[in-house]
Formats: structure tokens, C-alpha cells, sequence
């Protein structure tokens, strides 16, 4: 059985890429993608977790947050289409009508 | 079996109010039958009352309201006589706008209003304690004031309605400090009430008078005086009562005889042993009864507007009235008697006239006496009931206002003889002139040559009735209820056992020095008033006769009232009438002449108080209060929300509307936090 720290740390280094790239990226899609690299990182642990602890709480948590994650990249990926009509762009430096 | 029903003489014409406003539009003359029938129920009720407790019973109930304070209804002799006057003018001033409202377009307005009117003079009337009575009181002033600016288009209306609110307003606020500064009296003696008894009920107040401090007194006595110079009219509040003509001359006539101006004399009245208790209440109130009795007097001189005339009549005879209370100092609670008698009298001649004065205007269409002149041709009704109204206002011997007004004036002598004859010498002065305006008035009216081309004709009969009927009242009341009277309102104070005697001591008065305590006083001294009474019919018949059945005064005091009044008459005939005109007024006085232009503008009191007081010390004082609050009170806000303001522009430069500093913001967030919870366990602090 593959020891638990290495699930961690595909997790933690899934977290981090992720993490990186929202802070980094322009790109409205490839913002939308970080944001899943964040969300599927916590339900590899949530998984993990549930595995080598015998109980499967933390797998239907992982349904529901996969499901959530649905959700979440349809209203993204609807607000971007919708950006773009507007702007012609989805480089988010030049979207900057909601500021002071 | 009536009393228990006391209480439907105010809530039925409640109840038309309510009517005539929600569906008077769709009633005929917009629902006026109901504010008749309801007050004319009223009157019903008020026989049926006096019927049951005339002479010596009273009717009190009452019911808890909340905290120390009590509805009720108290119909005592002095409630009563007011309850049965009201309602018997104001049914026949409502019978009478029947006709002369017909086809105004806001009618069912004005008998809602009308209606309203009428229930809050009654209520204030019978109320049983002093809370209730200024809540009545609160709204006689708002109906007034809708009733006064009942035609709102019109711009003076509009002003005049405004004017009367506010300077009764004046007198209002002294009244409530008044009331305040009372209970808060009543409330430091800490008495052990019994149940159903409460502070500010007449009965426990009358009780208690003499427990407070005389100064307090004074000053309690000095701010309900307020609330009565207000209400009534007196100098120097009086300024509203002759413009409040803009209404409509019913609303007039309710005003002046029943509903309005009468409120402030029957507070006096009703609180009168607090006013005899207090040093200098009772002498407050003789000086402004008195200045103000002659100082309108010469006012209605010269007024050319007919309801002018009457308007600063009317603010004399209050006048009288409350200077027949004043001079209560010399001769005790009768003379509550003498002024109430003038004011029952008063409301019947001086409705009458108002009346009268409608239906003239109503016929002629102007009220400027100088475009009428001959009127007495077309309308044989009115001039001879306005005849009889005139005599009685002027003190025509015989005539209700003769017996009412001479009574005052002789106990205005007795005061003279015991502190002070000035009040005496303005009545008497305020006498002549009444005369002479009245019928100065009565003659440019009646006779003479038309001076314009006017509307001729009579009114209708719903008009004429109770122009008769009051006629009635006008010449008779004075002759048949006198001697009853005095005796019956005299008594009102001795069914809650009122000691004058111990409050002249407080107050100061001399007639505790007198040999006779003061309740026994009162009594022989009614009797004696109306033997004097007698003894002045008799004069009239056979001449000296009666001058030696007088108790003290001298015969010139005696006869003086007759002199007064028939010389002001005759005065005025030879300056006003045609068939025995000797003089031209001009010829008197020219129309520069310095005392003539002082009297038509009324003693300069609009230039005084508009021209001069308004527009520099009132001008000024705002301007400065401008400043104030511009560079002060508006100031150090204005500053604070500058500062906010200039610190939130910096601060909203945070807002950058890129999302990666957004994103970044919340990861240094969230590390910081880390890190802060992971040291703060290893110190052990979480």
C-alpha cells in the first residue's frame, strides 16, 4: 500500500502549483483551471484520509466537493463567456471596470 | 337616568364629524342635518341633566387612563350652564349655516369640521381633570385653525389660520407649564389619594390649593393665565381674533360666542379658587382684562369691516369677563357668577350678531360698511334682530347685556373701593365706546343711502329662525335667570367644599379681614347683588326710586351703566344717523388726524410686531442663530466627514480590480495566520 505522506504530498504539490499559477495567471481560463488544481489537491486528501482511516466520510465528502467543483467551473466559465463578449478579451489586467 | 349618557354629548357629535368626512359628499348640503341633529341631541342631553341635578347636585364620573391620569366627566353648575349654552348656540349657528354654506363645494368639510368643533368645546367643558381639558383644548385650536383657513385657496385665509394657530400656541405652551408645574406641586405633597381620585382632577386640586407654596401658586396661576390670554384673546395675544374673519362668518359666530373665546374665561373660572389662592393670580388677570376691554374698544371705533367691528367687540367683552373674574379679589367666588352670566349672555348677543352680519354679507356680497348704507329696507328681519342684539351688546337697560355688563362694572367699583379703581375706570370707559361702535355700526349699516349697488334681499327662513330665536335669548335671558344665577354659580365651589375664606389669607385679599367669613359672604352678597339688580328695574321705571335700595355705591354709581350706555347710543346717532345727523365724523377727527390713523391700524401693532419686531429683533436674531448654526453645529460635522472622506481616498486605492492582488492579499492572509495560530501554540497562548 503506498504510504500515506506521498498522497500529501502530490497534494500539497498539486496545492501549490495551483496556488502559484491564480497569483501568477491573466488568463481567465487558466485562472479557472488553478482553481480546480486547489479544489481536486483537497479531495485527494479528503480520499486519502478516508482510505487509512477505515471509513468512507471523507470520499462522500470528495463527491460533494467534486460536484461543488462543477458547479463552480459552469457559473466561471459562463461569467468569462460573458466577459469576453463584452471585452473581446479574457486577460483579466485589462477587466478592471470594479475597482476604485 | 340622562347622566349616564352624559358622555353622548360629546361622542355624537364625534360621530357626525366622522360622518360628513367619510360620506358628507353624497348627503345633501353635505351631510349638515347630522351636525345639527347631533349637537341638537346634545341639548336634549344637557336639559335632561340639569333637570335632574338643578339646584344643588353635581355629576361625577370617572375611569382610570393610564399612570396617575383619569378620563372623566365632572358637571358641576359652572360645566353645566356652558354645556347648555353651547349646545343651544352652536345647534342654531348650525341650523343657520345650512343656509348660508348651501352650494359651497367643500360643505361636507366644513360640518365635519364644524361638528368636530363642537365636540371639542364640550369635551373641554365637562372634562373632569386638567390633562383631559388641554387635550380638548389642543383640538378647539386645531379645528379652529382648519375652520378659520376653511377657504385655503385664499391666501389671507390661509395666513389668518396660521396666525390664529400660532399666537394661541404662545399661550398654549404657558398653559402646559402651567399644568406641569401643578401636578409636579400636587405630586411633592405626597397625598394619600383615595381610589378613583388623581392628581390633576378639579375636586383633588381644589382640596390640596392651599398645601402648596403661595409663589408656586402664582406662577402655576400666571401660565394658565397665559393659556386664557391665548384662547381669549386678551392683550397681548389678541392679535388673531379679528383675523380670524377669513372663515366663513359661521365659523365666525362659533368662534365668538360658544366655541373658542370662551374657553379661556371658563378656564379662569373653573380654576378660580387657585387664581384667588395665588398673591397677584386675581390682580394679573383684572389688568388684562381690563386694559384689553378698552383698548379693543377703541380699536372697533374705527373699523370699517363689519365683522371687524364685532371681532374687536367681542376681544372687549372678554375683556369684561375676565376682569369680572379679577375683581373676584374684593368679592369672592360671586364674582364667577357675574362674569359667567356675561358670558352665557354675551354668546347668545354676540352669536346673534355674527349671524346677523352673515346674512348681510351673504345678501350684499361685501363686508365693508362704506359700500352698504340702506340695508334696512330689503332686510326688515335682520335689521331688527340685529337691533336687538346691538342694544343688548351696547347695555341697553332692560337688554341681557345691560344686567351682565353693569353687574361687572358695579363689582369693578366695589373692588375700586377696597384696592383699586383703575379697572372700574376702563370698564366704564370700555362701555362708553361699545355703545358708540355698536351703533355706529347698527346705523352706517341700516340707514342711510345705498352707497354701492349691493344684492337686495332677504335670506332664506333656515337663515332667519334662529336669528330669531337667539334675538329671543338676547333681549329676555338677562331679565329671567338673573337672580338664579348668581345664586347657582355662586354655589359652585361650595360642593367641594372650597374655603375662601382660608385662601384669601394665602392670597392676600382683603376680605379676610372682613367681619364675615368669605362663604357666608358670598352668599348674602348675592342676594344683595340682586336686590341692587332690582333696585336698578326699578330705577329704570320710576326713576330715583331705586338708587336708595343700593348697598354702598353712591346713586351716580348706581345710574352710571344707564348714562353710559344711552349716551353712547345717542353719540353715535348723531354722527351716524341720517334722520338726526348733526356732526360729520370728519369733522371730528380728519383723516390725518394722528388718533384716528393710530385706532385704524390697530395701535400700529402690525407695523410693531410685522414691520418693526419680525423684521429687525426676530430678522436679526435668526441671522445670527444662521451663523451659529452654519459655522458651528453644521461646522465640526462638516469637518468630520471631510476628514472620513479624505481618508477614504486613500484607503480605497486597495481596491485595484486585478484579481491576483486580490488572490495574493488572501494568501498573505492566510499564511499570516498560520503562522501566527502554529507560534501562538507553541507558546501555549491558543
Amino acid at each position: 500500500m503506498i504510504p500515506l505522506e506521498l498522497y500529501i504530498l502530490l497534494a500539497s504539490t498539486m496545492f501549490t502549483i495551483g496556488l502559484y499559477g491564480l497569483v501568477t495567471q491573466k488568463n481567465g481560463v487558466k485562472l479557472m483551471m488553478c482553481i480546480e488544481l486547489l479544489l481536486n489537491s483537497a479531495n485527494i486528501n479528503l480520499v486519502a484520509f478516508s482510505a487509512y482511516q477505515p471509513n468512507v466520510n471523507g470520499q462522500v465528502f470528495a463527491l460533494f466537493s467534486i460536484a461543488l467543483a462543477a458547479a463552480e467551473a459552469g457559473v466561471g466559465f459562463a461569467i468569462l463567456i460573458s466577459l469576453y463578449r463584452q471585452y473581446g478579451t479574457i486577460d483579466l489586467d485589462t477587466i478592471n471596470a470594479m475597482r476604485w | 337616568m340622562y347622566a349616564d349618557y352624559a358622555y353622548l354629548i360629546v361622542a355624537l357629535p364625534v360621530l357626525a364629524f366622522l360622518l360628513c368626512l367619510f360620506v358628507g359628499w353624497h348627503l345633501p348640503r353635505g351631510g349638515g342635518f347630522l351636525t345639527v341633529l347631533a349637537t341638537f341631541a346634545g341639548l336634549i342631553l344637557s336639559l335632561g341633566i340639569f333637570s335632574e341635578i338643578y339646584p344643588d347636585k353635581i355629576i361625577h364620573q370617572s375611569m382610570p387612563w393610564f399612570a396617575n391620569f383619569n378620563v372623566g366627566i365632572l358637571i358641576d353648575p359652572l360645566a353645566l350652564v356652558m354645556l347648555l349654552m353651547v349646545t343651544f348656540v352652536v345647534t342654531l349657528i348650525h341650523t343657520y349655516a345650512n343656509g348660508y354654506m348651501n352650494g359651497d363645494p367643500g360643505s361636507a368639510r366644513y360640518f365635519a369640521e364644524a361638528a368636530l368643533f363642537t365636540a371639542s368645546m364640550l369635551g373641554l367643558i365637562y372634562a373632569d381633570n386638567l390633562l383631559q381639558l388641554f387635550i380638548f383644548w389642543e383640538l378647539v385650536g386645531l379645528c379652529s385653525y382648519l375652520l378659520i383657513g376653511f377657504w385655503y385657496r385664499k391666501p389671507s385665509a390661509a395666513a389668518a389660520a396660521k396666525k390664529a394657530f400660532l399666537t394661541t400656541r404662545v399661550g398654549d405652551v404657558l398653559f402646559l407649564a402651567g399644568i406641569i408645574l401643578l401636578y409636579n406641586n400636587l405630586a411633592d405633597l405626597n397625598l394619600a389619594l383615595k381610589p378613583g381620585e388623581y392628581l390633576l382632577q378639579f375636586p383633588v386640586i381644589y382640596a390640596h390649593l392651599a398645601e402648596i407654596a403661595p409663589e408656586q401658586l402664582t406662577l402655576i396661576a400666571l401660565g394658565l393665565l397665559g393659556g386664557a390670554v391665548g384662547k381669549s384673546g386678551q392683550f397681548p395675544l389678541h392679535v388673531w381674533l379679528p383675523d380670524a374673519m377669513e372663515g366663513p362668518t359661521t365659523v365666525s359666530a362659533m368662534i365668538h360666542a360658544a366655541t373658542m373665546v370662551t374657553a379661556g374665561v371658563y378656564l379662569v373660572a373653573r380654576m378660580f379658587p387657585l387664581f384667588y389662592a395665588a398673591p397677584y393670580g386675581l390682580t394679573a388677570v383684572a389688568a388684562v382684562g381690563a386694559f384689553t376691554a378698552l383698548f379693543a374698544a377703541t380699536m372697533g371705533l374705527t373699523s370699517f369691516d363689519i365683522k371687524r367691528v364685532l371681532a374687536f367687540s367681542t376681544v372687549s367683552q372678554l375683556g369684561f369677563m375676565m376682569a369680572g373674574l379679577g375683581v373676584g379679589a374684593a368679592v369672592g367666588a360671586f364674582s364667577v357668577g357675574v362674569s359667567m352670566f356675561h358670558l352665557i349672555g354675551h354668546s347668545f348677543f354676540k352669536a346673534l350678531l355674527f349671524l346677523c352680519a352673515g346674512s348681510v354679507i351673504h345678501a350684499v356680497n361685501t363686508n365693508d360698511m362704506r359700500e352698504m348704507g340702506g340695508v334696512g329696507k330689503y332686510m326688515k328681519w335682520t335689521m331688527y334682530t340685529m337691533l336687538i342684539g346691538s342694544l343688548s351688546l351696547a347695555g341697553f337697560p332692560l337688554f341681557t347685556g345691560f344686567f351682565s355688563k353693569d353687574e361687572i362694572i358695579l363689582i369693578a367699583y366695589e373692588y375700586g373701593t377696597m384696592i383699586n379703581f383703575l379697572p372700574y375706570i376702563f370698564l366704564i370707559l370700555a362701555a362708553v365706546l361699545t355703545a358708540i361702535y355698536t351703533f355706529r355700526m347698527w346705523f352706517s349699516v341700516y340707514t342711510g343711502k345705498e352707497r354701492s349697488d349691493y344684492g337686495k334681499h332677504e335670506s332664506p327662513m333656515i337663515m332667519i329662525g334662529p336669528l330669531v330665536i337667539l334675538a329671543v335669548f338676547a333681549f329676555g335671558f338677562g331679565f329671567a335667570a338673573q337672580d338664579d344665577f348668581y345664586d347657582y354659580l355662586g354655589s359652585n365651589f361650595d360642593n367641594y367644599g372650597v374655603d375662601f375664606d382660608h385662601l384669601a389669607g394665602i392670597g392676600g385679599h382683603p376680605i379676610a379681614e372682613g367681619e364675615h367669613g368669605a362663604a357666608p359672604a358670598e352668599g348674602e352678597h348675592g342676594e344683595e347683588a340682586a336686590e341692587a339688580a332690582q333696585g336698578g328695574h326699578a330705577a329704570a321705571g320710576e326713576g330715583e326710586a331705586g338708587e336708595e335700595e343700593g348697598e354702598g355705591e353712591p346713586w351716580y354709581i348706581q345710574i352710571l351703566p344707564y348714562i353710559v350706555a344711552i349716551g353712547g347710543i345717542l353719540t353715535a346717532a348723531l354722527f351716524y344717523w341720517d334722520r338726526v345727523k348733526k356732526f360729520d365724523p370728519s369733522q371730528v377727527t380728519g383723516e390725518r388726524d394722528p388718533i384716528r390713523q393710530m385706532l385704524l391700524k390697530g395701535y400700529y401693532q402690525h407695523e410693531i410686531l410685522t414691520g418693526w419686531f419680525a423684521e429687525t429683533v426676530v430678522y436679526g436674531t435668526a441671522l445670527i442663530c444662521n451663523v451659529i448654526d452654519i459655522k458651528l453645529v453644521d461646522g465640526w460635522l462638516n469637518w468630520l466627514s471631510a476628514w472620513v472622506m479624505g481618508f477614504a481616498q486613500h484607503v480605497r486605492k486597495v481596491q485595484t480590480g486585478v484579481v491576483q492582488n486580490y488572490v495574493t492579499a488572501l494568501v498573505l492572509g492566510v499564511v499570516v495566520l498560520v503562522v501566527v495560530i502554529t507560534l501562538g501554540m507553541e507558546v501555549g497562548l491558543v
